[in-house]
């Protein structure tokens, strides 16, 4: 087991990274007073604490773990208790700030394994924690020999840098610590790892099933309904499969390079993109009957969604929406709108990525706007587009309700799946909610008192 | 009272309902108007929070970071990184304050934030709240007291029909709005300090969350040193006054542990009457003080044959667990996020500073939770009831328009808790 930390420069020079070809280091350089986002710890956490048959200790004071746990809405079948959904933290004081916090980490992972028997125990450092220079390496290799469980630190303290640097690093963790550790029981031609697809509300489980009915196993995840078993194993693979996830290039490449394993990338949101994503992996994959088989499946459930979308027809028949999002749902929600017959006639993409906007280009077509400023040019277009229909964060329902249109809350999707193919009904539901809600309309109301 | 353990002995948090001190400082300074809270630490800290209060209250807020890096965390003292934010948010937008305060991170590496304060040419009051000491109570506090010491000026007189409240981290924007309309209602003009009552209450405005959108002025701050008299309510608030008793040694001050339930507030009542020489109070007030002495009867059956787990800050329990006392409920265990003096007063047989496996670990001493959201889970899995208070409620919307202080609060109170236990024992014998 190498104990080198890994090297956050390396990382960030990331050569399988598209977007970074003109800012090498930029893409880790926050503004004191004009940023916003989150940190590399939130990062890492989202990319392992989907595995929910390990414990998430988090060495550092209450801010981290205080405000995040409980927070994701991944979903497992571990029949044992989901250790996703708690939190455990060594709550530094000043005491271990003083005197190092070393031995108080040490006894909470005995305390742990002691009283939780998880799979394994991801071990995360924090900027405190970082700074004062607690030897995580050390114990975990320590607690391992002890516990003779895998005991992985997690070098993600926030301050050197933003979310998708964390993710990064986490994916180096699994790669230094489990991935290679372990042989599966046997293995098959369809053998694939889904990488960076966490079930947040479900979302592996609207695809997965299918998956399973073309023979394609899924032999590990980072992280969905994920398996600390299942990932030391991942070395096995056939295929990586990357689910929207742009921070874990890295990861495969270095997956292909050490084991050969080629790896594509794609996205599960609305109907194309889903038989899209099926057909690909089929592809690559390589085999005949396969590809055909696939094919038939896809059209298959394009034709049960057809029909289950119907009734939908004629509520989305020539509605058109503003989309302000950021990242990869520029692109893919635009794409699932566009599945349900509702034109999109501008998408945000100031958080995009060079790669995201040209995705965005192509599903808009040269009518559709991309917006560098959303905040200041969405209330202008849809007055010049006469939009029906606002997605957005929170912060822009005022702006719907201004303009006496419909809106909807992008970030739902963290309550209720809108992958696959039946998420698209979930969305098609609750957009034809949101467009016959009088509330958008009727709190605009004048006041009696007012002119 | 009962027994009460201060410390607990494991070495780490399973669970937690403790929260940091910089979370209770941001809060803080959301309750003055047009401030930008500016938290000075890694990225994440204020992301976090600011995701984390964004669920609770269904509301936009306003926060920046310092953005600290790596880097930046070895070769600065927070002269850079805290001079840059100013200067960079000074640039989209014009606050009536920054509200800069700290995280473990550069309290760890010895910023000094009063010197590099002391260079900054913009209003701006600093407050030390490292993560790995308090907790939200007192990081609110120490907010609190930072305001009254760098913002008020010092007086000599007082206006006695003037009143500064002082309310605990745990009153939420509309308790806070009740008990400031409480005292108005005996003639005087009330502010509070903090005041999330019209920052956080959940109004539909022109918002775009740039700044905090209502809460006490910050003119209104610097003149606060002519109050005539201070009411401050829970433990964590007793520093404040004193130092604002040292910007004008004539102010007067009581204290209330809380004011939830029939005594407590009838001590205010007393308090205001006696001040103002008035025999009687309004009739509203009269007439909710018959409705809630009704409630306690309504509800004490049910409250009577119930066994409580209240979870949450030292002063928001006080005040629980006293409401529930007044009606039969009994609070058999009380779990606190940090120690505090307040619990040695707390009407409950055992007093434990803990977390949810405490809870869980301890599980046969009751049968309805009064707590976060996280109690949630809690009730799932060990069949309990629960009536969700605190933060954070991410669960249920509402959370700024609930209200169990006073008479009016008190009455609803009991009557939610007294139908949830009656709904659990429904569960139970079904």
């Amino acid at each position: 087991m190498s104990l080198a930390k890994p090297k956050i420069r390396e990382l960030l020079d990331e050569s399988s990274c598209e977007h970074n070809k003109s800012r090498k280091v930029a893409c880790n350089a926050p503004t004191p007073g004009a940023t916003t986002g989150g940190c590399a710890f939130e990062g890492a956490q989202i990319s392992l604490f989907p595995y929910a048959d390990a414990a998430h200790l988090v060495h550092g004071p209450m801010t981290c773990i205080g405000t995040s746990w409980e927070t994701r809405a991944t979903r497992t079948s571990w029949q044992g208790r989901d250790l996703t959904q708690m939190g455990f933290t060594t709550d530094v004081s000043l005491n271990d700030v003083v005197f190092s916090g070393e031995e108080k980490l040490s006894k909470a992972i005995d305390y742990i394994v002691a009283n939780y028997a998880p799979e394994a125990v991801f071990v995360y450092s924090t900027c405190v924690t970082a700074l004062i220079g607690d030897d995580l390496d050390l114990i975990c290799k320590q607690a391992a020999e002890k516990h003779g469980l895998p005991m992985v630190p997690v070098h993600a303290p926030g301050f050197v840098g933003s979310k998708n640097l964390g993710s990064r690093l986490a994916g180096e963790a699994v790669l230094r610590h489990l991935i290679g550790t372990r042989e599966p029981e046997h293995t098959t031609d369809f053998d694939i790892n889904l990488i960076g697809e966490y079930n947040v509300t479900g979302d592996m489980w609207q695809y997965s099933h299918l998956l399973d009915e073309l023979g394609i196993r899924v032999l590990s995840t980072l992280s969905g309904d994920g398996r600390v078993a299942n990932i030391r194993t991942a070395h096995r693979a056939k295929l990586n499969v990357i689910v929207c996830a742009k921070s874990l290039v890295s990861l495969t490449r270095k997956m292909q390079e050490q084991y050969g394993i080629p790896s594509i990338s794609l996205s599960f949101y609305g109907k194309r993109d889903t038989t899209n994503g099926l057909l690909t992996i089929a592809e690559a994959l390589g085999d005949d009957s396969l590809i055909e088989r696939t094919k038939a499946l896809t059209a298959r459930e394009e034709a049960r969604l057809d029909r289950k979308l119907a009734p939908y027809k004629s509520v989305f028949a020539g509605k058109k929406a503003v989309l302000n999002t950021g990242g990869n749902k520029s692109w893919s929600i635009t794409s699932a709108l566009q599945d349900l017959g509702i034109e999109v006639v501008a998408t945000a993409v100031k958080k995009a990525t060079e790669d995201d906007r040209e995705k965005a280009r192509r599903y808009l077509g040269k009518d559709g706007v991309l917006m560098m400023n959303p905040g200041a040019e969405q209330a202008r277009l849809i007055d010049e587009r006469g939009a029906h229909l606002l997605l957005a964060g929170g912060r822009s329902l005022y702006t719907a309700i201004k303009k006496g249109i419909a809106f909807a809350d992008v970030n739902q999707e963290k309550k209720k799946s809108y992958g696959g193919y039946d998420g698209l009904l979930n969305l098609a539901e609750d957009l034809k909610n949101a467009l016959e809600n009088p509330v958008f309309k009727l709190v605009a109301r004048r006041a009696p008192w007012e002119e | 009272m009962g027994r009460v353990t201060h410390k607990t002995t494991k070495p780490l948090q399973v669970n937690p309902i403790k929260l940091s001190q910089p979370m209770g400082a941001t809060l803080a300074f959301l309750g003055v108007d047009g401030c930008m809270p500016l938290m000075h630490g890694g990225q994440g800290c204020t992301s976090l929070t600011k995701v984390y209060y964004t669920r609770h209250f269904s509301e936009p807020i306003a926060i920046q970071t310092s953005a600290v890096t790596d880097a930046i965390a070895v070769l600065d003292g927070g002269d850079y990184s805290i001079v840059e934010s100013v200067k960079n948010i000074c640039r989209k937008v014009t606050p009536s304050l920054i509200g800069l305060h700290t995280t473990g991170l550069p309290e760890t590496k010895g910023d000094d934030i009063r010197g590099v304060a002391a260079q900054i040419d913009y209003p701006l009051v600093y407050v030390n709240s490292p993560d790995y000491e308090g907790g939200f109570e007192s990081g609110w506090a120490l907010t609190c007291k930072a305001l009254i010491e760098q913002l008020v000026e010092p007086a000599e007189q007082v206006n006695d029909n003037k009143v500064l409240l002082l309310p605990h981290i745990s009153l939420q924007p509309l308790e806070v709005e009740k008990i400031k309309d409480f005292i108005a209602n005996f003639g005087f003009n009330v502010l509070a300090l903090p005041d999330l009552s019209t920052s956080l209450d959940g109004h539909l405005g022109e918002k775009q969350a740039a700044l905090s959108s209502g809460g006490i002025r910050v003119e209104e701050i610097k003149g606060l040193a002519d109050v005539g008299l201070v009411i401050s309510v829970g433990e964590s608030m007793q520093d404040c006054v004193a130092a604002l008793q040292r910007k004008n040694p004539a102010i007067r001050h009581h204290h209330f542990v809380h004011l939830q339930g029939l005594e407590a507030t009838d001590a205010l009542c007393e308090l205001l009457l006696s001040e103002v020489g008035f025999s009687k109070p309004a009739p509203a007030v009269i007439r909710w003080r018959q409705r809630l002495q009704d409630a306690m009867l309504d509800s004490h059956f049910s409250l009577g044959q119930t066994r409580f787990l209240v979870a949450g800050e030292p002063d928001h329990l006080a005040g629980i667990c006293r409401s529930l006392y007044e009606a039969g409920g009994k609070v058999t265990l009380a779990i606190s996020t940090v120690n505090s003096p307040q619990l040695e007063r707390l009407k409950a047989d055992n007093v434990i500073v803990g977390d949810l496996e405490d809870a869980e670990r301890l599980a046969d001493e009751y049968d309805l939770i009064i707590g976060n959201c996280h109690c949630e889970a809690l009730t799932q899995k060990l069949g309990k009831g629960l009536v969700v208070r605190g933060f954070p409620n991410w669960e249920q919307v509402g959370n700024q328009l609930k209200n169990d202080v006073l008479y009016e609060g008190g009455a609803y109170f009991l009557f939610e808790c007294a139908n949830a236990a009656t709904l659990l024992r429904g569960h139970r014998a079904s």
